[in-house]
């Protein structure tokens, strides 16, 4: 196709909804809003550009095997993999925001300042790509190769970066797919992975609209239990900003103008769990299966025999959803939702270090660190022996992990009631709570930052099981 | 597993989680120190933990137990912290009491640490000693058991250790200086004096210095039974049957014993009281002699002996016995003289209290003994009359009500005790501000429920009052275009306070602009030398920036400068007055207030003229009593100046006519 520009979309052009590049000896612009659709390059002041579709001509993502020489970059602060880079003798730099220089700087730690939660607030997802080339021009400057994303937040910083490193901007646009439940969703539908139904929102009429099919087809008519939906932000980790809708009533009392555009998915039925997946060359080096017991309070690792019976299905799913989303290297964190009839429902997949301390778990019962793991499998270097040599067997734990998140249900904390059945539980294994110098407590997002955490360990599931169920009413913080 | 935690397994568990610790990578300590703390807290609740904690703290340093946290470097920590620290609920006690262990250890040799020797150490702990008596001591009330948490609990073995550890015999002399400069000052609410006594008087068990012995015998015996017979009846009735069989002379005797002791430490035995007591109905002629006042005070009482007897009945119980040297000091300050005191008092004795009032004096004296609350006020009032420099602010931020108290004891005490009546009669008193009259009870705010209770009776009945028409005095002035405590502070005080007013900030910009006029202008109005020899009749309301050891600035303060004078060694000194009652504290730059010693009277402290002003920040003068303020010397200015810049000055800006540029 050949087409003269039209006055808007040279004016796009010119804007930072496109961005330069160079490709394969092609020098052109980038669409940044509609990525998967077209590239264009400049002929004579003429704007080129085709329809590139999703599947069609794309190719498989394969990162050029380079030997890695230069450190790692981390992005995001976390000290356990900054302890697990140090334990592997990997050199690294950290890419963490300006408030935590001066601690990097006391431990002579290579840092490099990036204030997320600023570049988050003001430039659009679809644009980190070309807001990053500051940040890849200092990381150049260490001679990084690499970039890890840690958090949810910085997973397409990463991408940016390890597009920038690779001069592949499909790598960025890669890393949107799991920035956007949508997307991840119909990507994985592509790949032939069960999913719910599931809509873009844009407002509380798409949303009555939505509620009202999903009913229809259950035939659920006036008075009758409906069907529940779910809304979900498209890019927020976790709970945060999910809302559970019941009734069209929900409709206009649970959303206001924040929560558009969303997600709008119908509701899976099911044992929830979460799969911490290590993939190394686009195989499965390691399958962490977590059970979520409490939803957002309390899991355990490795789950109830019964969900440990369809590891080699979920082993499945987990091979067919990388395979969806072309991953070769690095640890996923997907959500399936295990139907009774024996579906694996496909929920959604985060691209980072799994929350709700999971790593721990796996470290008290599987005897590794997997924050090792994880460097390891985001490194094309490994090599296959270092990998089996370091990995487990997955089938082998020993005993049974929990952790209970613990959130304060007081406005204003007055002190802590740790009660004396949880510490004589055979179950409890260490817990770290003080009363916190901050007495007031911060409203609630999602399921937002817990303020302590409650360990559990035992060779019998059901001793810590049960307490991860009843301790969750339990109120620490009074 | 089954896993109820016992001490065995308690200190397994922190020995893993010590040993962890010790082998993670500095930068990545704190992954592993709270779990440390949790698994320390542990043993914190027995005895034997808190030694087996002991024993591995000269571990803790390497390990990083204290790694980037404010406890890292012992040689920093302050001794006066620690208290606060160990009481906190959460981690921040349990590192403070580990800390503690670790300075425990280097006194010890256990450990030895680069910045830290033994014996600073040592000294160290001796002073965290001196301040934690009552963690050493603990209260044996059933109140103070129940109030208690974890964390008194888990300090209190921590001091059991240390004391253990060390010896008591270093803290006395500390606690001996700590009660003597604290009594100095003669303060009417004694209680945080009566309560290191009692403490000290524990270490009399121990091997204690036998100077410090003496002197804590003494005190002791000063609010207790100081004499041979008040020893032997120890019980109040028994005494009193006692006295009865006693000759003139022997009264006489027992008399001059208690009256010389009170007169030494300001503190006054119940004995006393009752002795007092006995002696006002059947020996009245013997006042005199166990009040030991002087010729004045005899005067006095020989004038008004129908009031003074009237009062003694009235006011002085064992329960107000420090009322009794308030009377003596009254009587010797000729209070009873001013025309309206007399039927002031006598108004007082049956006024009609509001039942709030009411209630919060008669809570102030929990063991009430059948007192009303007219016999506590009475008592607080002739406390008041008696030792103008003794009212204290206590915990709250009111020092210029307690100023208010102060200067109308000294020069309106009739208009005090009119107030008093107002405000515990009628809940109300009013004054009058640019035309307007201000009623308190109509002000919202103010500090009446939040008021701290530890106060003399006096306080407890005006403060809340005075400082809610204070707070209204400067709002309604506040948008001027100069410091609101011009107007204010005359309208408040009184016509005594003078017109004039200056102070060091200019009051738009905030900045230090003419940093020598005023100190020139405070020269040539308050220094004898450069005033025209002008004498200060009436205390000067004055603002001041209260430093710390180390000069800087933690806030501003309001004192009284009482009057201004040689002292003994003939240096100009500026005597002031200190409504928080501890007034000899160390304001750094070696600027080091004095209570005692350059020729002070009681309830003043001192510093000399410079050193004074180099705090001041706003004064009141007159203008027709101004004397040359070129006469100063640029030298003595520049001195000051400097003081200044280099302690509460470097939080502002200076620019404009300063000395120093």
């Amino acid at each position: 196709m050949r087409n003269r520009p039209s006055d808007r979309f040279f004016r796009l052009c010119l804007t930072k909804d496109f961005f330069r590049f160079e490709l394969a000896g092609m020098n052109g612009l980038l669409c940044t809003s509609c990525p998967f659709l077209l590239i264009t390059r400049i002929h004579n002041g003429d704007v080129i550009f085709r329809v590139q579709v999703n599947g069609g001509t794309e190719k498989p993502m394969r990162v050029k095997e380079k030997k890695a020489k230069g450190p790692t970059a981390l992005i995001g602060w976390s000290l356990p993999i900054m302890e697990a880079a140090d334990r592997l003798n990997m050199p690294f730099v950290v890419v963490g925001p300006p408030s935590c220089e001066d601690y990097a700087k006391k431990y002579d730690l290579p840092f490099v300042g990036w204030d997320f939660d600023r570049w988050n607030k003001e430039v659009p997802m679809a644009q980190r790509y070309q807001q990053s080339e500051e940040l890849y021009n200092q990381l150049k400057e260490h001679k990084t190769e690499l970039a890890v994303p840690l958090f949810e937040e910085t997973v397409e910083w990463a991408g940016a970066l390890n597009a920038r490193f690779r001069e592949d901007p499909r790598i960025f646009y890669h890393s949107l797919l799991f920035r956007h439940k949508a997307r991840m969703k119909r990507r994985a539908q592509i790949g032939g992975l069960k999913v719910g139904v599931f809509e873009e929102g844009n407002n509380k009429d798409e949303v009555k609209e939505f509620f009202k099919r999903i009913n229809d087809v259950h035939m659920k008519l006036k008075d009758d239990e409906f069907e529940p939906i779910h809304i979900k932000p498209f890019d927020r980790a976790g709970a945060a900003g999910h809302r559970l809708i019941r009734s069209e009533n929900d409709i206009e009392e649970k959303l206001n103008d924040n929560n558009f555009p969303c997600l709008m998915e119908s509701h899976l039925d099911g044992v929830e769990v979460s799969c911490e997946v290590f993939i190394h060359k686009g195989k499965i080096k390691f399958l962490n299966i977590t059970e979520y017991v409490v939803f957002g309070y309390s899991m355990m690792a490795p789950p109830s025999p019964e969900i440990e019976k369809k590891r080699p299905q979920i082993r499945e799913a987990c091979q067919q959803l990388i395979d969806a989303f072309n991953i070769e290297y690095g640890v996923i964190h997907p959500e399936f939702f295990l139907a009774e009839d024996g579906r694996i429902n496909f929920g959604e997949v985060a691209y980072r270090v799994a929350g709700g301390h999971i790593y721990e778990l796996m470290q008290r019962t599987y005897d590794f660190n997997p924050f090792e793991g994880h460097l390891l499998c985001c490194d094309p270097n490994t090599t296959e022996e270092e990998l089996d040599d370091f990995f487990p067997d997955e089938t082998k734990p020993n005993g049974h992990a929990g952790s209970l998140l613990v959130y304060p249900r007081v406005k204003y904390i007055q002190g802590l009631n740790i009660p004396e059945e949880l510490e004589e539980h055979p179950g409890f294994d260490r817990h770290n709570m003080f009363t916190p110098i901050e007495r007031k407590t911060p409203d609630r997002e999602g399921y937002g930052n817990h303020h302590g955490t409650v360990f559990f360990y035992h060779q019998d599931c059901e001793q810590v099981k049960q307490p991860l169920r009843d301790f969750v009413e339990h109120d620490f913080y009074v | 597993m089954g896993m109820r935690i016992t001490d065995q397994k308690k200190r397994e568990r922190f020995e893993q989680a010590l040993d962890l610790l010790d082998q993670a990578q500095p930068f990545v300590k704190q992954l592993y120190q709270n779990n440390f703390f949790q698994e320390a807290s542990r043993l914190m609740n027995t005895m034997d933990g808190i030694r087996t904690l002991f024993r591995y703290a000269d571990r803790f340093d390497k390990a990083g137990v204290f790694e980037n946290g404010p406890w890292e470097d012992p040689s920093k920590l302050q001794p006066n912290l620690v208290n606060g620290s160990l009481r906190v609920d959460g981690v921040e006690s349990v590192v403070a009491l580990l800390s503690e262990l670790r300075m425990l250890s280097i006194a010890q040799g256990n450990y030895k640490h680069e910045k830290v020797s033994r014996q600073t150490a040592k000294d160290y702990l001796h002073e965290v000693m001196a301040l934690n008596l009552d963690f050493i001591f603990p209260e044996e009330t059933e109140e103070a058991r129940l109030e208690q948490g974890k964390e008194t609990e888990r300090a209190q073995r921590l001091f059991k250790l240390i004391v253990d550890e060390l010896s008591l015999k270093a803290i006395s002399e500390t606690l001996v200086e700590e009660i003597e400069r604290l009594s100095v000052q003669r303060p009417i609410m004694v209680n945080r004096i009566v309560l290191m006594i009692r403490k000290a008087a524990q270490l009399l068990h121990t091997d204690v210095e036998e100077k410090s012995r003496k002197k804590i015998e003494r005190y002791h015996a000063a609010i207790s039974k100081l004499t041979p017979l008040s020893e032997q009846h120890s019980d109040f009735k028994d005494y009193r049957e006692r006295l009865k069989q006693l000759s003139e002379k022997e009264l006489k005797k027992e008399a001059d014993a208690f009256a010389e002791s009170m007169r030494e430490t300001g503190l006054v035995s119940s004995y006393h009281v009752i002795l007092v007591r006995y002696l006002n109905r059947s020996q009245p002629d013997l006042l005199p002699a166990a009040l030991a006042v002087n010729d004045k005070g005899k005067a006095n009482l020989k004038e008004h002996s129908d009031l003074v007897q009237k009062l003694i009945k009235v006011a002085i119980h064992p329960p107000t016995r420090q009322s009794l040297y308030g009377l003596a000091r009254m009587l010797e300050r000729g209070v009873l003289s001013h025309h309206p005191v007399i039927p002031g008092l006598r108004r007082l004795v049956e006024l009609d209290l509001q039942p709030d009032v009411k209630q919060s004096l008669l809570d102030a004296f929990p063991e009430t003994d059948g007192l009303t609350a007219n016999d506590i006020l009475t008592a607080g009032v002739i406390s008041v009359l008696g030792q103008p420099l003794g009212i204290g602010q206590g915990l709250n931020p009111t020092c210029q009500s307690a100023r208010a108290l102060s200067l109308w004891s000294i020069h309106a005490p009739g208009y005090l005790l009119e107030l008093t009546a107002r405000g515990a009669r009628d809940g109300d008193i009013d004054m009058r501000f640019e035309g307007d009259e201000i009623h308190s009870q109509h002000l919202p705010g103010g500090l009446a429920p939040e008021l701290h209770k530890e106060l003399d009776p006096v306080s407890l009945v005006l403060v809340p009052h005075l400082d809610r028409i204070y707070a209204e005095m400067v709002r309604r002035v506040q948008y001027r275009p100069d410091d609101p405590h011009k107007w204010v502070n005359p309208a408040f005080y009184g016509d005594w306070i003078p017109r004039g007013f200056t102070k060091v900030f200019n009051h738009l910009t905030g900045n230090v602009t003419d940093y020598s006029g005023f100190v020139r202008l405070f020269y040539a109005t308050h220094h004898p030398e450069y005033n025209e020899g002008y004498e200060l009749i009436y205390p000067n309301p004055v603002g001041i920036c209260i430093t710390t050891v180390y000069g800087k600035l933690l806030g501003f303060h309001a004192i009284s400068i009482q009057r201004i004078a040689k002292d003994p060694q003939g240096e100009y000194r500026v005597y002031f007055y200190n409504p928080n009652n501890d007034s000899s504290q160390n304001w750094g730059q070696d600027i080091k207030p004095a209570v005692h010693g350059h020729g002070e009277y009681e309830g003043e402290s001192s510093l000399p003229f410079h050193e004074f002003i180099s705090r001041l920040y706003a004064f009141h003068y007159n203008p027709y009593e101004q004397g040359d303020a070129f006469a100063v010397q640029d030298e003595t200015v520049e001195k000051i100046e400097r003081l200044a810049r280099e302690s509460w000055g470097q939080e502002y800006n200076w620019v404009g006519k300063n000395i120093l540029g």
